[in-house]
């Protein structure tokens, strides 16, 4: 579902995605790790049509995101770390504007966001400004409208910043229904536990390279170590980081 | 999705939250809307009155009373094209790269060009209005002075449609083809030359006139050295041609340029949407691609690499008994203020505008010899200056003490605590409004070769002013915090800070200062004459009298904000 190949972005001297090879299939959950400024962000971007890539292509349901873009952005839901919401609308009334958009039926998406509302725990703000709502029911709301459209691929980053337990319970059940449902998820987390939990596949990166992919059983072989997610991530960037020291020094 | 439904649904949400902001602004304080709307209608009527007399009289003038009312439309229609083009590029490239609501757009599934289509009208909506809202007057006022019924203003507002959009269709291409093909760090720099070309240009081609020489020759010049404006192919012409047709009763004429207006609005949004649309994308992308390159002057971005010390730091070592705790702050507001492209747009576009006036004030003759003449264009200096003061301190230096407010939990854990994040604020803002004001003072007195002894009066007027300003608003800023605004924004927005009831009574009370300072300093020259004739030594004794007022009102207006504030932060619960 997700494809790329040879994907690369340069910004100026600084290769922040490099040679970036990586596939997919639909119903996967993917779970992207990697320490800050490893080039996380950056692929997102890349994934969801934003960014140009200096070298390589990103496809998505077989369609060339920068050669078909709309067609690709059709089954994509992109929510960004910070997402953008209208302030003066009401929750329901910006999920008629996106479902709209994505050329929805009123009665269409008056049911699903009754019931996203509902499983998200959105319902009680119903009659507020979004700009009155806390961070984490912003966020909440801005996952609700990524997912009205029933998209065929999510690409989600940090989604569980600002929300509290109940909130990163329902968050994770969700997107885990989906995936099973055959949607596409492309995560990018900090949260090494909720990739343990949720993520078929892993996925690390650092300083813009693809240094291991796999289930976790595959990075603790990778890693040799036979612990948690955390001391598999830790073994393979430390790892990179002594491969890549002589080079810097 | 076609353009015409994304438009379209765009539309409706834009409405609802228009009328949502409209809502808003009845629950505002009764205070601040009543301020807002007297201002406005102050505006409108002052502006009225002014024009209409300038135009009837310029009117009464025999055999070139017609020319001059058209010659001077003419100009002001091309200087309001050329202000909208350079409105349109800034705002443009807020609207079109910056601002969060494209990036969501860019992920929706419409074509790239339909979010260029929706962002263009959006951003000729935002640059033009004002500039429309404020040519209102002047329209009322031509119409009035050529007996023109209700129709007239009604083309004249149909005219007025078709030529925003030309101007907006220019801007946009041109930030376009900037963002496209240059890099970003050149952006400020390539605008900052655009601004001192424009300077070196107005110094150049506003000569000064010699109106002392007969009345013909005078009116030759005036008339010889406005030609440009004339200039058959410039929108300008054709909008000015109109109004003036329409305002003769010379309907087909007026029509005729109405339709070039149209044709010529058609024609520049679909080359600039054809040709923009195609490069937006990679003009986005190759924007946000540049993110890890620094931005500026390079003497302010060079990164601090030890031992050596980066070039601010080597400056702000020079005040001794400076705090280190102030000196750092110090560093990090330039620094902050400096790569922050939104309001350092604002701010040379506020003092670009008052430069121009100055500059401006050399060219417009009168007998300098006279003192009640020299005096009285002097204060009207001053007030055109201290009223762009008083503006920016309410917009750049009121939200200074809220926009730490993310930022409290470690300037207000420090050791030097803060009353002296407080005290930095006011000192940083009183020397760099004293820096800007004085030079703009002092230039002006030596372009218009002012007495010495006005010179000392209006810098030192100026000097006070701009400490006063900088107290009320660092002071109101503290008293009337609005920490709550910037909670779930990445980006802090000074403006939204400034629109509460504190920014609004900042601005109240900095011009009821200066309406006080000048009217204090202006009285004794009423006296002047009888002084000049040996009458009465009144005269003396009120530029004394006036200066001790203006000093003392000077200190009050630093020192009472000040203090409430100091003692504010001192209880201030984090």
């Amino acid at each position: 579902m997700i494809q790329t190949e040879h994907l690369t972005k340069r910004f100026g001297s600084l290769t922040a995605v490099n040679d970036l090879n990586l596939r997919i299939e639909q119903g996967e959950f993917f779970a992207f790790l990697g320490p800050n400024a490893a080039g996380k962000t950056t692929t997102i971007k890349l994934l969801a049509g934003l960014l140009k890539p200096t070298f390589g292509r990103a496809l998505v349901g077989g369609y060339d995101i920068q050669e078909e873009p709309t067609k690709a952005r059709r089954l994509i839901s992109y929510v960004p770390d910070l997402p953008f919401l209208y302030d003066k609308l009401q929750p329901m009334e910006f999920m008629l504007l996106v479902g709209r958009l994505y050329g929805m039926s009123r009665g269409e998406i008056l049911s699903a966001s009754e019931e996203l509302f509902d499983l998200l725990d959105v319902e009680d703000v119903g009659q507020q400004l979004i700009e009155n709502l806390s961070h984490g029911t912003r966020q909440r709301v801005a996952i609700a409208s990524a997912l009205l459209h029933n998209p065929k691929v999510i690409i989600i980053d940090e989604p569980m910043a600002g929300l509290d337990p109940r909130s990163v319970r329902a968050v994770k059940d969700l997107l885990k229904a989906r995936a099973q449902d055959g949607v596409t998820i492309f995560l990018s987390t900090h949260i090494l536990q909720i990739a343990e939990e949720l993520a078929d596949r892993i996925g690390i990166l650092n300083h813009g390279r693809l240094i291991a992919v796999g289930t976790m059983s595959e990075l603790r072989e990778a890693s040799g170590e036979v612990g948690a997610l955390e001391d598999t991530f830790m073994a393979l960037t430390d790892e990179e980081e002594r491969e890549e020291a002589p080079e810097s020094i | 999705m076609n353009a015409f439904s994304f438009f379209g649904l765009l539309l409706i949400a834009d409405a609802r939250m228009l009328q949502r902001r409209v809502a808003a602004l009845r629950r505002q304080s009764w205070l601040m809307m009543a301020v807002i709307g007297m201002f406005v209608a102050s505006y409108w009527i002052a502006a009225y009155s002014i024009l209409h007399f300038g135009f009837v009289s310029l009117a009464g003038l025999p055999g070139l009373g017609s020319l001059l009312l058209d010659r001077m439309l003419y100009l002001f229609f091309a200087f309001l094209f050329l202000m909208l083009v350079f409105s349109n590029m800034i705002i443009g490239y807020s609207s079109f790269f910056k601002s969060q609501e494209t990036q969501w757009m860019l992920t929706l599934p419409v074509r790239h060009i339909d979010v260029f289509g929706w962002k263009l009208a959006e951003t000729t909506v935002l640059a033009s209005w004002a500039f429309l809202f404020l040519s209102g007057p002047l329209m009322l006022a031509y119409g009035a002075a050529r007996h023109v019924g209700g129709w007239f203003y009604l083309n004249v507002f149909l005219l007025f449609m078709p030529f925003i959009i030309i101007p907006a269709a220019l801007g946009s291409l041109v930030i376009m083809l900037m963002t496209r093909f240059l890099q970003r760090r050149m952006f400020k720099w390539i605008l900052l030359g655009l601004g001192c070309v424009a300077l070196v240009a107005s110094l150049v081609a506003l000569k000064p006139m010699d109106m002392v020489g007969a009345r013909e020759a005078a009116f030759n010049q005036l008339l010889q050295n406005s030609r440009v404006a004339l200039e058959p192919m410039l929108p300008s012409y054709w909008v000015a041609s109109g109004v003036i047709a329409w305002g003769g009763r010379l309907d087909w004429r007026g029509t005729f340029y109405f339709l070039v207006l149209v044709s010529n609005a058609l024609m520049a949004t679909l080359v600039c949407v054809t040709a923009s649309g195609r490069i937006f994308y990679s003009g986005w992308s190759r924007n946000h691609s540049q993110g890890e390159i620094q931005l500026g002057l390079p003497v302010f971005d060079r990164p601090i690499t030890f031992p050596r010390t980066a070039f601010l730091d080597r400056i702000f070592d020079f005040p001794a008994g400076m705090h280190a705790a102030a000196r750092a702050l110090a560093i990090k507001d330039i620094r902050t203020f400096w790569r922050d492209t939104s309001q350092w747009s604002q701010f040379v576009i506020f003092f670009g505008l008052l430069g121009f006036h100055v500059i401006n004030m050399r060219s417009v003759a009168y007998d300098w010899d006279n003192v009640f003449w020299s005096a009285f264009v002097s204060f009207l200096n001053l007030g055109a200056t201290s009223m762009t003061l008083a503006t920016l301190t309410t917009r750049f230096v009121y939200p200074q003490f809220s926009l730490e407010g993310r930022r409290l939990w470690i300037v207000g854990m420090a050791p030097c605590g803060l009353k002296q994040v407080l005290l930095q604020k006011f000192w940083l803002s009183s020397f760099a409004s004293v820096a800007i004001t004085l030079t703009l003072t002092l230039v002006s007195s030596w372009m218009r070769r002012e007495p010495g002894w006005l010179t000392l009066l209006l810098s030192a007027t100026v000097v006070l002013m701009s400490f006063a300003l900088c107290g009320i608003a660092v002071g109101t800023g503290a008293l009337f915090p609005n920490f709550g605004s910037t909670a779930h924004r990445r980006d802090d927005n000074p403006a939204k800070i400034v629109s509460g009831f504190g920014g609004t009574f900042c601005f109240v009370v900095s011009l009821t200062y200066i309406v006080l300072i000048i009217g204090a300093e202006a009285l004794p020259f009423y006296f002047y004459p009888a002084w000049a004739k040996g009458i009465t030594e009144t005269y003396s004794w009120a530029v004394v009298g006036s200066w001790i007022f203006t000093a003392t009102i000077s200190l009050v207006a630093i020192s009472m904000p000040m203090s409430l504030a100091l003692k504010r932060v001192e209880s201030l619960e984090l």
